[in-house]
Protein backbone atom coordinates (compact mmCIF):
# COMPACT_ATOMS: atom_id res chain seq x y z
CA UNK A 1 0.00 0.00 0.00
CA UNK A 2 1.33 3.44 -1.29
CA UNK A 3 1.17 6.05 1.88
CA UNK A 4 0.84 9.05 -0.72
CA UNK A 5 -2.03 7.52 -2.23
CA UNK A 6 -3.91 6.48 0.94
CA UNK A 7 -3.04 10.12 2.38
CA UNK A 8 -4.51 11.69 -0.64
CA UNK A 9 -7.36 10.03 -0.21
CA UNK A 10 -7.92 10.71 2.80
CA UNK A 11 -7.20 14.08 2.79
CA UNK A 12 -10.15 14.66 0.26
CA UNK A 13 -12.44 12.24 2.74
CA UNK A 14 -11.64 14.47 5.90
CA UNK A 15 -12.08 17.37 3.50
CA UNK A 16 -15.67 16.44 1.85
CA UNK A 17 -16.54 15.20 5.45
CA UNK A 18 -16.08 18.41 7.02
CA UNK A 19 -17.70 20.03 4.59
CA UNK A 20 -21.07 17.71 4.68
CA UNK A 21 -24.39 19.17 6.75
CA UNK A 22 -24.57 15.91 8.72
CA UNK A 23 -20.79 16.25 10.09
CA UNK A 24 -20.99 19.62 10.97
CA UNK A 25 -24.84 19.54 12.84
CA UNK A 26 -23.39 16.14 14.33
CA UNK A 27 -19.73 18.01 15.73
CA UNK A 28 -22.30 21.24 16.79
CA UNK A 29 -24.60 19.07 18.95
CA UNK A 30 -21.14 17.54 20.55
CA UNK A 31 -19.70 20.78 21.14
CA UNK A 32 -22.87 21.91 22.57
CA UNK A 33 -23.62 19.12 24.91
CA UNK A 34 -19.96 19.06 25.53
CA UNK A 35 -20.19 22.66 26.88
CA UNK A 36 -23.65 21.95 28.59
CA UNK A 37 -22.19 19.66 30.63
CA UNK A 38 -19.41 21.18 31.17
CA UNK A 39 -21.41 23.97 32.97
CA UNK A 40 -23.99 21.95 35.08
CA UNK A 41 -20.84 20.28 36.69
CA UNK A 42 -19.23 23.68 37.42
CA UNK A 43 -22.06 25.01 38.65
CA UNK A 44 -22.52 21.91 41.24
CA UNK A 45 -19.14 21.53 41.70
CA UNK A 46 -19.61 25.20 43.29
CA UNK A 47 -21.90 23.88 45.67
CA UNK A 48 -20.16 21.02 46.59
CA UNK A 49 -16.32 22.44 46.48
CA UNK A 50 -15.74 19.03 43.84
CA UNK A 51 -12.73 19.35 41.64
CA UNK A 52 -14.14 20.12 38.31
CA UNK A 53 -12.90 17.96 35.91
CA UNK A 54 -13.64 14.98 38.04
CA UNK A 55 -17.59 15.83 37.58
CA UNK A 56 -16.83 17.42 34.00
CA UNK A 57 -15.40 14.05 33.21
CA UNK A 58 -17.94 11.32 34.45
CA UNK A 59 -20.67 13.54 33.20
CA UNK A 60 -18.31 13.74 29.61
CA UNK A 61 -17.91 10.04 29.99
CA UNK A 62 -21.52 9.13 29.69
CA UNK A 63 -22.39 11.15 26.81
CA UNK A 64 -19.09 10.40 24.57
CA UNK A 65 -20.78 6.83 25.12
CA UNK A 66 -23.92 7.40 23.93
CA UNK A 67 -22.81 9.86 21.25
CA UNK A 68 -20.07 8.66 19.26
CA UNK A 69 -20.91 5.74 18.40
CA UNK A 70 -23.87 6.96 17.08
CA UNK A 71 -22.23 9.49 15.07
CA UNK A 72 -19.07 7.24 13.91
CA UNK A 73 -21.27 3.77 13.07
CA UNK A 74 -23.25 6.50 10.53
CA UNK A 75 -20.55 8.02 9.36
CA UNK A 76 -18.58 5.09 8.58
CA UNK A 77 -21.46 3.33 6.77
CA UNK A 78 -22.61 6.18 4.85
CA UNK A 79 -18.39 6.70 3.76
CA UNK A 80 -18.59 3.97 1.08
CA UNK A 81 -22.04 2.76 0.39
CA UNK A 82 -23.03 6.61 -0.15
CA UNK A 83 -20.07 6.90 -3.09
CA UNK A 84 -21.33 3.29 -4.41
CA UNK A 85 -24.58 4.52 -5.18
CA UNK A 86 -24.03 7.75 -6.71
CA UNK A 87 -20.74 6.17 -8.60
CA UNK A 88 -18.58 8.66 -7.32
CA UNK A 89 -16.54 5.57 -6.41
CA UNK A 90 -16.72 3.88 -9.84
CA UNK A 91 -14.38 6.95 -10.44
CA UNK A 92 -12.09 7.10 -7.74
CA UNK A 93 -11.16 3.26 -8.59
CA UNK A 94 -10.85 4.09 -12.12
CA UNK A 95 -7.62 5.77 -11.11
CA UNK A 96 -4.41 4.36 -10.70
CA UNK A 97 -4.82 3.38 -7.25
CA UNK A 98 -5.64 -0.15 -5.32
CA UNK A 99 -8.11 -0.83 -3.24
CA UNK A 100 -6.41 -1.36 -0.82
CA UNK A 101 -5.38 2.48 -0.91
CA UNK A 102 -9.25 3.82 -1.44
CA UNK A 103 -10.48 1.90 1.07
CA UNK A 104 -7.81 2.78 3.89
CA UNK A 105 -7.68 6.34 2.95
CA UNK A 106 -11.33 6.61 3.20
CA UNK A 107 -11.07 5.51 6.65
CA UNK A 108 -8.44 7.27 7.35
CA UNK A 109 -10.31 10.30 6.19
CA UNK A 110 -13.22 9.52 8.34
CA UNK A 111 -11.31 8.97 11.39
CA UNK A 112 -9.30 12.25 10.98
CA UNK A 113 -12.54 14.21 11.03
CA UNK A 114 -14.08 12.48 13.76
CA UNK A 115 -10.92 13.00 15.59
CA UNK A 116 -11.24 16.53 15.26
CA UNK A 117 -14.77 16.80 16.13
CA UNK A 118 -13.86 15.07 19.12
CA UNK A 119 -11.27 17.48 20.28
CA UNK A 120 -12.49 20.26 19.15
CA UNK A 121 -15.95 19.57 21.24
CA UNK A 122 -13.72 18.47 24.09
CA UNK A 123 -10.96 21.00 23.67
CA UNK A 124 -13.51 23.96 24.31
CA UNK A 125 -15.16 22.24 27.02
CA UNK A 126 -11.17 21.55 28.93
CA UNK A 127 -10.52 24.91 28.45
CA UNK A 128 -13.67 26.66 29.83
CA UNK A 129 -13.23 23.86 33.15
CA UNK A 130 -9.49 24.21 33.26
CA UNK A 131 -10.09 28.33 33.59
CA UNK A 132 -12.84 28.49 35.89
CA UNK A 133 -12.01 25.47 38.13
CA UNK A 134 -8.30 24.87 38.27
CA UNK A 135 -6.76 21.64 36.40
CA UNK A 136 -7.95 19.18 39.29
CA UNK A 137 -7.69 15.45 37.57
CA UNK A 138 -6.33 16.85 34.49
CA UNK A 139 -5.11 13.59 33.33
CA UNK A 140 -8.59 11.54 33.79
CA UNK A 141 -9.77 14.17 31.47
CA UNK A 142 -6.84 13.63 28.92
CA UNK A 143 -7.55 9.89 29.14
CA UNK A 144 -11.34 10.43 28.61
CA UNK A 145 -9.98 12.15 25.42
CA UNK A 146 -8.27 9.13 23.84
CA UNK A 147 -10.61 6.67 25.25
CA UNK A 148 -13.13 8.61 22.93
CA UNK A 149 -10.91 8.44 20.26
CA UNK A 150 -10.31 4.85 20.67
CA UNK A 151 -13.72 3.82 20.81
CA UNK A 152 -14.49 6.42 18.16
CA UNK A 153 -11.96 4.35 15.77
CA UNK A 154 -13.89 1.25 17.02
CA UNK A 155 -17.71 1.99 15.89
CA UNK A 156 -16.50 4.04 13.23
CA UNK A 157 -14.68 0.44 11.88
CA UNK A 158 -17.85 -1.61 12.17
CA UNK A 159 -19.64 1.47 10.56
CA UNK A 160 -17.45 0.78 7.54
CA UNK A 161 -17.98 -2.97 7.30
CA UNK A 162 -21.96 -2.28 7.49
CA UNK A 163 -21.63 0.24 4.48
CA UNK A 164 -19.33 -2.24 2.75
CA UNK A 165 -21.87 -5.03 3.41
CA UNK A 166 -24.96 -3.88 2.55
CA UNK A 167 -23.72 -1.05 -0.01
CA UNK A 168 -27.22 0.79 0.19
CA UNK A 169 -27.67 4.27 2.22
CA UNK A 170 -31.01 3.49 3.44
CA UNK A 171 -29.60 -0.32 4.42
CA UNK A 172 -26.60 1.07 6.28
CA UNK A 173 -28.54 3.90 8.19
CA UNK A 174 -31.04 1.17 9.48
CA UNK A 175 -28.20 -1.04 10.60
CA UNK A 176 -26.14 1.49 11.80
CA UNK A 177 -29.24 2.67 14.26
CA UNK A 178 -29.71 -1.10 15.14
CA UNK A 179 -26.15 -1.83 16.45
CA UNK A 180 -26.11 1.26 18.27
CA UNK A 181 -29.22 0.18 20.20
CA UNK A 182 -27.37 -3.00 20.35
CA UNK A 183 -23.88 -1.48 21.89
CA UNK A 184 -25.50 1.02 23.77
CA UNK A 185 -28.17 -0.33 25.21
CA UNK A 186 -29.56 -3.90 24.10
CA UNK A 187 -26.71 -5.62 25.54
CA UNK A 188 -26.05 -4.23 28.75
CA UNK A 189 -30.02 -5.47 29.08
CA UNK A 190 -29.25 -8.86 27.72
CA UNK A 191 -26.14 -9.09 30.05
CA UNK A 192 -28.43 -8.34 32.72
CA UNK A 193 -31.26 -11.00 31.73
CA UNK A 194 -28.49 -13.54 30.89
CA UNK A 195 -26.44 -13.19 34.04
CA UNK A 196 -30.26 -13.55 35.96
CA UNK A 197 -31.55 -16.46 33.72
CA UNK A 198 -27.63 -18.46 33.49
CA UNK A 199 -26.69 -17.86 36.91
CA UNK A 200 -23.25 -15.66 35.20
CA UNK A 201 -20.24 -16.14 37.14
CA UNK A 202 -18.31 -12.60 37.38
CA UNK A 203 -15.54 -14.01 34.61
CA UNK A 204 -18.19 -14.75 32.32
CA UNK A 205 -20.06 -11.40 32.84
CA UNK A 206 -16.16 -10.10 32.06
CA UNK A 207 -16.09 -12.04 28.99
CA UNK A 208 -19.44 -10.86 27.90
CA UNK A 209 -18.43 -7.19 27.70
CA UNK A 210 -14.98 -7.88 26.69
CA UNK A 211 -17.54 -8.08 23.26
CA UNK A 212 -18.79 -4.78 23.69
CA UNK A 213 -15.98 -1.85 22.47
CA UNK A 214 -19.25 0.22 24.33
CA UNK A 215 -18.67 -1.42 27.79
CA UNK A 216 -14.64 -1.70 27.39
CA UNK A 217 -14.82 2.20 27.02
CA UNK A 218 -16.89 2.37 30.14
CA UNK A 219 -14.84 0.55 32.08
CA UNK A 220 -11.61 2.10 31.62
CA UNK A 221 -13.35 5.29 31.36
CA UNK A 222 -14.58 4.75 34.66
CA UNK A 223 -11.02 3.46 35.84
CA UNK A 224 -9.50 6.76 35.10
CA UNK A 225 -11.54 8.42 37.28
CA UNK A 226 -11.60 6.27 39.90
CA UNK A 227 -10.77 2.40 41.18
CA UNK A 228 -13.28 2.28 43.99
CA UNK A 229 -14.84 -1.03 43.49
CA UNK A 230 -18.10 0.05 43.92
CA UNK A 231 -18.53 2.54 41.25
CA UNK A 232 -16.48 -0.09 38.99
CA UNK A 233 -19.38 -2.53 38.64
CA UNK A 234 -18.70 -6.52 38.65
CA UNK A 235 -17.00 -6.65 35.70
CA UNK A 236 -14.39 -3.64 36.48
CA UNK A 237 -13.92 -5.23 40.03
CA UNK A 238 -13.41 -8.90 38.45
CA UNK A 239 -11.22 -7.32 36.15
CA UNK A 240 -9.26 -5.57 38.68
CA UNK A 241 -9.08 -8.33 40.72
CA UNK A 242 -8.01 -10.31 37.65
CA UNK A 243 -5.55 -7.94 36.28
CA UNK A 244 -4.77 -4.97 38.46
CA UNK A 245 -4.99 -1.48 38.09
CA UNK A 246 -2.30 -1.65 35.69
CA UNK A 247 -2.90 -4.87 33.68
CA UNK A 248 -6.87 -4.00 32.80
CA UNK A 249 -6.37 -1.00 31.39
CA UNK A 250 -3.91 -1.85 29.03
CA UNK A 251 -5.88 -5.26 28.33
CA UNK A 252 -9.36 -2.92 27.60
CA UNK A 253 -7.62 -0.57 25.92
CA UNK A 254 -5.83 -4.09 23.50
CA UNK A 255 -8.93 -5.04 22.87
CA UNK A 256 -10.46 -1.58 21.78
CA UNK A 257 -7.75 -1.68 19.70
CA UNK A 258 -8.50 -5.29 18.54
CA UNK A 259 -12.21 -4.11 18.24
CA UNK A 260 -10.72 -1.50 15.36
CA UNK A 261 -8.52 -3.50 13.42
CA UNK A 262 -10.88 -6.46 13.27
CA UNK A 263 -13.94 -4.75 11.36
CA UNK A 264 -11.71 -2.71 9.38
CA UNK A 265 -9.81 -6.00 7.98
CA UNK A 266 -12.98 -7.59 7.41
CA UNK A 267 -14.15 -4.67 5.62
CA UNK A 268 -11.50 -4.35 3.41
CA UNK A 269 -11.64 -8.14 2.55
CA UNK A 270 -15.21 -7.89 1.37
CA UNK A 271 -14.17 -4.76 -0.69
CA UNK A 272 -11.85 -6.59 -2.39
CA UNK A 273 -14.19 -8.42 -3.87
CA UNK A 274 -17.11 -6.36 -4.25
CA UNK A 275 -18.61 -5.38 -7.56
CA UNK A 276 -18.58 -1.48 -8.15
CA UNK A 277 -21.74 -0.83 -10.23
CA UNK B 1 -3.25 -2.13 -26.58
CA UNK B 2 -6.82 -3.87 -25.15
CA UNK B 3 -7.25 -7.40 -25.04
CA UNK B 4 -9.78 -9.25 -23.12
CA UNK B 5 -9.89 -12.87 -23.51
CA UNK B 6 -12.77 -14.68 -22.35
CA UNK B 7 -14.69 -12.71 -19.98
CA UNK B 8 -17.20 -13.97 -17.64
CA UNK B 9 -19.11 -12.20 -15.51
CA UNK B 10 -22.10 -12.90 -13.02
CA UNK B 11 -23.72 -10.29 -10.86
CA UNK B 12 -25.96 -11.43 -8.01
CA UNK B 13 -26.55 -14.62 -9.49
CA UNK B 14 -27.34 -13.63 -12.69
CA UNK B 15 -24.99 -14.35 -15.78
CA UNK B 16 -24.25 -10.79 -17.22
CA UNK B 17 -21.02 -11.44 -19.81
CA UNK B 18 -20.53 -14.85 -21.74
CA UNK B 19 -16.91 -15.77 -22.72
CA UNK B 20 -16.64 -12.12 -24.34
CA UNK B 21 -13.16 -11.98 -26.41
CA UNK B 22 -11.78 -8.94 -28.23
CA UNK B 23 -8.56 -6.63 -28.80
CA UNK B 24 -8.52 -3.30 -29.51
CA UNK B 25 -5.59 -2.14 -31.62
CA UNK B 26 -3.32 0.94 -30.35
CA UNK B 27 -4.71 3.83 -31.74
CA UNK B 28 -8.19 1.93 -32.83
CA UNK B 29 -11.38 4.08 -32.17
CA UNK B 30 -14.03 1.07 -31.70
CA UNK B 31 -17.62 0.88 -30.50
CA UNK B 32 -19.68 -1.63 -28.28
CA UNK B 33 -23.10 -1.45 -29.56
CA UNK B 34 -26.32 -3.51 -28.28
CA UNK B 35 -29.66 -3.09 -26.65
CA UNK B 36 -30.14 -1.95 -22.85
CA UNK B 37 -29.01 -4.41 -20.05
CA UNK B 38 -26.79 -6.45 -23.29
CA UNK B 39 -23.11 -6.13 -21.46
CA UNK B 40 -21.60 -3.19 -22.54
CA UNK B 41 -21.07 -1.50 -19.58
CA UNK B 42 -20.32 -4.11 -17.78
CA UNK B 43 -17.83 -4.86 -20.50
CA UNK B 44 -16.00 -1.43 -19.77
CA UNK B 45 -16.27 -2.25 -15.55
CA UNK B 46 -14.36 -5.44 -16.43
CA UNK B 47 -11.67 -3.31 -18.19
CA UNK B 48 -11.54 -1.46 -15.07
CA UNK B 49 -11.38 -3.64 -12.30
CA UNK B 50 -14.12 -3.00 -11.23
CA UNK B 51 -15.86 -5.97 -11.30
CA UNK B 52 -14.84 -9.82 -9.92
CA UNK B 53 -14.66 -11.62 -13.40
CA UNK B 54 -13.50 -14.66 -15.10
CA UNK B 55 -10.95 -14.18 -17.76
CA UNK B 56 -8.27 -12.13 -18.25
CA UNK B 57 -7.75 -8.33 -19.60
CA UNK B 58 -5.03 -6.33 -20.54
CA UNK B 59 -3.82 -2.81 -21.21
CA UNK B 60 -0.48 -2.52 -23.00
CA UNK B 61 0.44 -6.06 -21.70
CA UNK B 62 -0.46 -5.46 -17.95
CA UNK B 63 -3.47 -7.38 -16.55
CA UNK B 64 -6.06 -5.57 -15.00
CA UNK B 65 -6.36 -7.32 -11.77
CA UNK B 66 -3.12 -8.48 -11.31
CA UNK B 67 -1.47 -4.46 -12.14
CA UNK B 68 -4.16 -2.58 -11.66
CA UNK B 69 -2.21 0.47 -10.83
CA UNK B 70 -0.15 0.06 -14.37
CA UNK B 71 -3.49 -1.07 -16.40
CA UNK B 72 -5.33 1.67 -14.82
CA UNK B 73 -2.45 4.30 -15.58
CA UNK B 74 -3.02 3.81 -18.66
CA UNK B 75 -6.85 4.55 -18.77
CA UNK B 76 -9.49 7.11 -18.72
CA UNK B 77 -13.19 6.67 -18.11
CA UNK B 78 -15.80 8.97 -18.71
CA UNK B 79 -19.41 7.14 -17.58
CA UNK B 80 -22.76 7.32 -18.04
CA UNK B 81 -23.50 9.50 -15.03
CA UNK B 82 -20.57 11.13 -13.29
CA UNK B 83 -20.25 12.18 -9.87
CA UNK B 84 -18.09 13.72 -7.78
CA UNK B 85 -19.20 14.04 -4.38
CA UNK B 86 -18.93 17.27 -2.37
CA UNK B 87 -15.51 19.25 -4.29
CA UNK B 88 -15.58 21.91 -6.53
CA UNK B 89 -14.85 21.26 -10.06
CA UNK B 90 -11.41 22.85 -10.01
CA UNK B 91 -10.72 20.45 -6.53
CA UNK B 92 -11.65 17.40 -8.41
CA UNK B 93 -8.79 17.84 -11.15
CA UNK B 94 -6.56 18.78 -8.67
CA UNK B 95 -7.63 15.77 -7.18
CA UNK B 96 -6.56 13.43 -10.20
CA UNK B 97 -3.54 15.96 -10.98
CA UNK B 98 -2.01 14.98 -7.52
CA UNK B 99 -3.27 10.69 -7.63
CA UNK B 100 -1.59 11.00 -11.23
CA UNK B 101 1.17 13.15 -11.05
CA UNK B 102 0.23 15.95 -13.28
CA UNK B 103 1.08 18.97 -13.40
CA UNK B 104 -1.62 21.32 -12.03
CA UNK B 105 -1.36 24.29 -14.06
CA UNK B 106 -2.89 22.64 -16.87
CA UNK B 107 -6.68 22.73 -14.88
CA UNK B 108 -7.29 25.98 -16.14
CA UNK B 109 -7.03 25.05 -19.72
CA UNK B 110 -8.54 21.58 -19.66
CA UNK B 111 -11.50 23.54 -17.70
CA UNK B 112 -11.86 26.00 -20.71
CA UNK B 113 -11.36 22.76 -23.03
CA UNK B 114 -14.68 21.78 -21.69
CA UNK B 115 -16.29 24.62 -21.45
CA UNK B 116 -16.60 25.12 -18.01
CA UNK B 117 -13.87 27.79 -17.25
CA UNK B 118 -16.53 29.98 -15.20
CA UNK B 119 -17.16 27.09 -12.93
CA UNK B 120 -14.14 26.37 -11.67
CA UNK B 121 -14.64 26.97 -8.14
CA UNK B 122 -18.70 25.86 -8.14
CA UNK B 123 -19.44 22.55 -6.21
CA UNK B 124 -19.89 19.68 -8.53
CA UNK B 125 -23.20 18.80 -6.41
CA UNK B 126 -24.61 21.79 -8.06
CA UNK B 127 -24.01 20.53 -11.96
CA UNK B 128 -26.44 19.90 -14.11
CA UNK B 129 -26.17 16.42 -15.54
CA UNK B 130 -24.54 17.74 -18.99
CA UNK B 131 -21.92 19.39 -16.78
CA UNK B 132 -20.62 16.88 -14.93
CA UNK B 133 -20.45 15.01 -17.58
CA UNK B 134 -18.41 17.62 -19.09
CA UNK B 135 -16.24 17.52 -15.80
CA UNK B 136 -15.78 13.64 -16.02
CA UNK B 137 -14.43 14.07 -19.78
CA UNK B 138 -12.15 16.86 -18.47
CA UNK B 139 -10.65 14.68 -15.93
CA UNK B 140 -10.20 12.14 -18.74
CA UNK B 141 -8.58 14.98 -20.98
CA UNK B 142 -6.48 16.29 -17.85
CA UNK B 143 -4.91 12.10 -17.33
CA UNK B 144 -3.95 12.44 -21.39
CA UNK B 145 -4.13 8.47 -21.08
CA UNK B 146 -3.45 6.39 -24.29
CA UNK B 147 -6.71 4.67 -23.93
CA UNK B 148 -10.02 6.55 -23.20
CA UNK B 149 -13.27 4.56 -22.19
CA UNK B 150 -16.32 5.86 -23.08
CA UNK B 151 -19.67 4.52 -21.75
CA UNK B 152 -22.68 6.91 -23.57
CA UNK B 153 -20.98 10.14 -22.44
CA UNK B 154 -22.87 12.23 -24.51
CA UNK B 155 -26.16 10.90 -23.16
CA UNK B 156 -27.17 13.91 -20.35
CA UNK B 157 -25.30 16.05 -23.47
CA UNK B 158 -27.91 18.68 -25.09
CA UNK B 159 -27.37 19.07 -28.72
CA UNK B 160 -24.57 21.75 -28.53
CA UNK B 161 -22.95 19.69 -25.89
CA UNK B 162 -22.96 16.54 -27.96
CA UNK B 163 -21.22 18.26 -30.69
CA UNK B 164 -18.68 20.16 -28.89
CA UNK B 165 -18.02 16.81 -27.14
CA UNK B 166 -18.20 14.85 -30.55
CA UNK B 167 -15.62 17.40 -32.04
CA UNK B 168 -12.70 16.82 -28.70
CA UNK B 169 -13.56 12.85 -28.60
CA UNK B 170 -12.45 13.41 -32.72
CA UNK B 171 -9.67 15.53 -31.99
CA UNK B 172 -8.43 12.72 -29.09
CA UNK B 173 -8.87 10.18 -32.16
CA UNK B 174 -6.53 11.81 -34.53
CA UNK B 175 -4.15 12.27 -32.03
CA UNK B 176 -3.71 8.64 -31.70
CA UNK B 177 -5.79 7.86 -28.27
CA UNK B 178 -7.35 4.46 -28.16
CA UNK B 179 -10.93 4.86 -27.76
CA UNK B 180 -13.87 2.11 -26.88
CA UNK B 181 -17.27 3.68 -26.87
CA UNK B 182 -20.00 1.88 -25.66
CA UNK B 183 -22.95 4.02 -27.47
CA UNK B 184 -26.71 3.62 -28.68
CA UNK B 185 -26.64 6.72 -30.92
CA UNK B 186 -25.77 5.45 -34.58
CA UNK B 187 -24.25 9.09 -35.25
CA UNK B 188 -21.98 9.12 -32.39
CA UNK B 189 -21.01 5.45 -33.32
CA UNK B 190 -20.36 6.55 -37.14
CA UNK B 191 -18.69 9.70 -36.25
CA UNK B 192 -15.80 8.30 -33.67
CA UNK B 193 -15.54 5.00 -34.35
CA UNK B 194 -13.86 2.55 -36.89
CA UNK B 195 -15.20 -0.46 -35.57
CA UNK B 196 -18.32 -1.76 -33.89
CA UNK B 197 -18.95 -4.76 -31.63
CA UNK B 198 -22.57 -5.70 -31.63
CA UNK B 199 -22.70 -6.97 -27.86
CA UNK B 200 -26.20 -9.09 -27.42
CA UNK B 201 -27.02 -10.84 -23.82
CA UNK B 202 -23.70 -11.07 -22.96
CA UNK B 203 -22.47 -12.31 -26.12
CA UNK B 204 -20.23 -10.71 -28.33
CA UNK B 205 -23.41 -11.23 -31.10
CA UNK B 206 -21.51 -10.50 -34.20
CA UNK B 207 -18.07 -10.49 -35.84
CA UNK B 208 -16.84 -6.96 -35.33
CA UNK B 209 -17.76 -5.10 -38.29
CA UNK B 210 -16.46 -1.93 -40.44
CA UNK B 211 -18.39 1.56 -39.25
CA UNK B 212 -20.42 2.01 -42.22
CA UNK B 213 -22.11 -1.39 -42.55
CA UNK B 214 -22.93 -1.53 -38.89
CA UNK B 215 -24.80 2.10 -38.56
CA UNK B 216 -26.90 1.28 -41.01
CA UNK B 217 -27.75 -2.30 -39.24
CA UNK B 218 -28.41 -0.19 -35.72
CA UNK B 219 -30.66 2.82 -38.17
CA UNK B 220 -32.98 -0.30 -38.86
CA UNK B 221 -33.15 -1.63 -35.44
CA UNK B 222 -34.06 1.52 -34.14
CA UNK B 223 -36.79 1.94 -37.04
CA UNK B 224 -37.67 -1.76 -36.25
CA UNK B 225 -38.37 -0.78 -32.17
CA UNK B 226 -40.51 2.43 -33.83
CA UNK B 227 -42.86 -0.45 -35.33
Amino acid sequence: MRIRETTLVAARELHDAMRSRWFIVAAGCFLALSLGLAMLGLAGAQRSGLAGFDRTTASLLNLALVFVPLVTLSLGGLGIAGELEDGSLALLLAQPITRGEAYAGKYLGLLAAVTASICIGFGATGIIVGVAAGSGNARGFLALVALTLLLGAATLSIGTVLSVALRARARVIGAAFAVWLLLVYVSDLGTIGLTLARNLAPGQVFTLALLNPVQQARVLGTLALTDRLDVLGTVGAFGLDHFGTVGLPVLLAGVLLAATALPFVVGYVLFRRTAIT
Amino acid sequence: MITATDLCLALDGRAVLDHVSFTVAAGESVALVGPNGSGKTSILRCLLGLVPFDGRVTIDGHDVMREPIAARSLLSYVPQKAAFGDAAAHEVLAFVAKLRRLNRSRIPLTLREVGLEGHAEQRVRTFSGGMQQRLSLAVALLADTPVLLLDEPSASLDREGQGHFFEIVARLRKRGHTLLLASHRPEEVESLCDRVLHIDRGRIAAPATPIVRHARVIALGARGERR
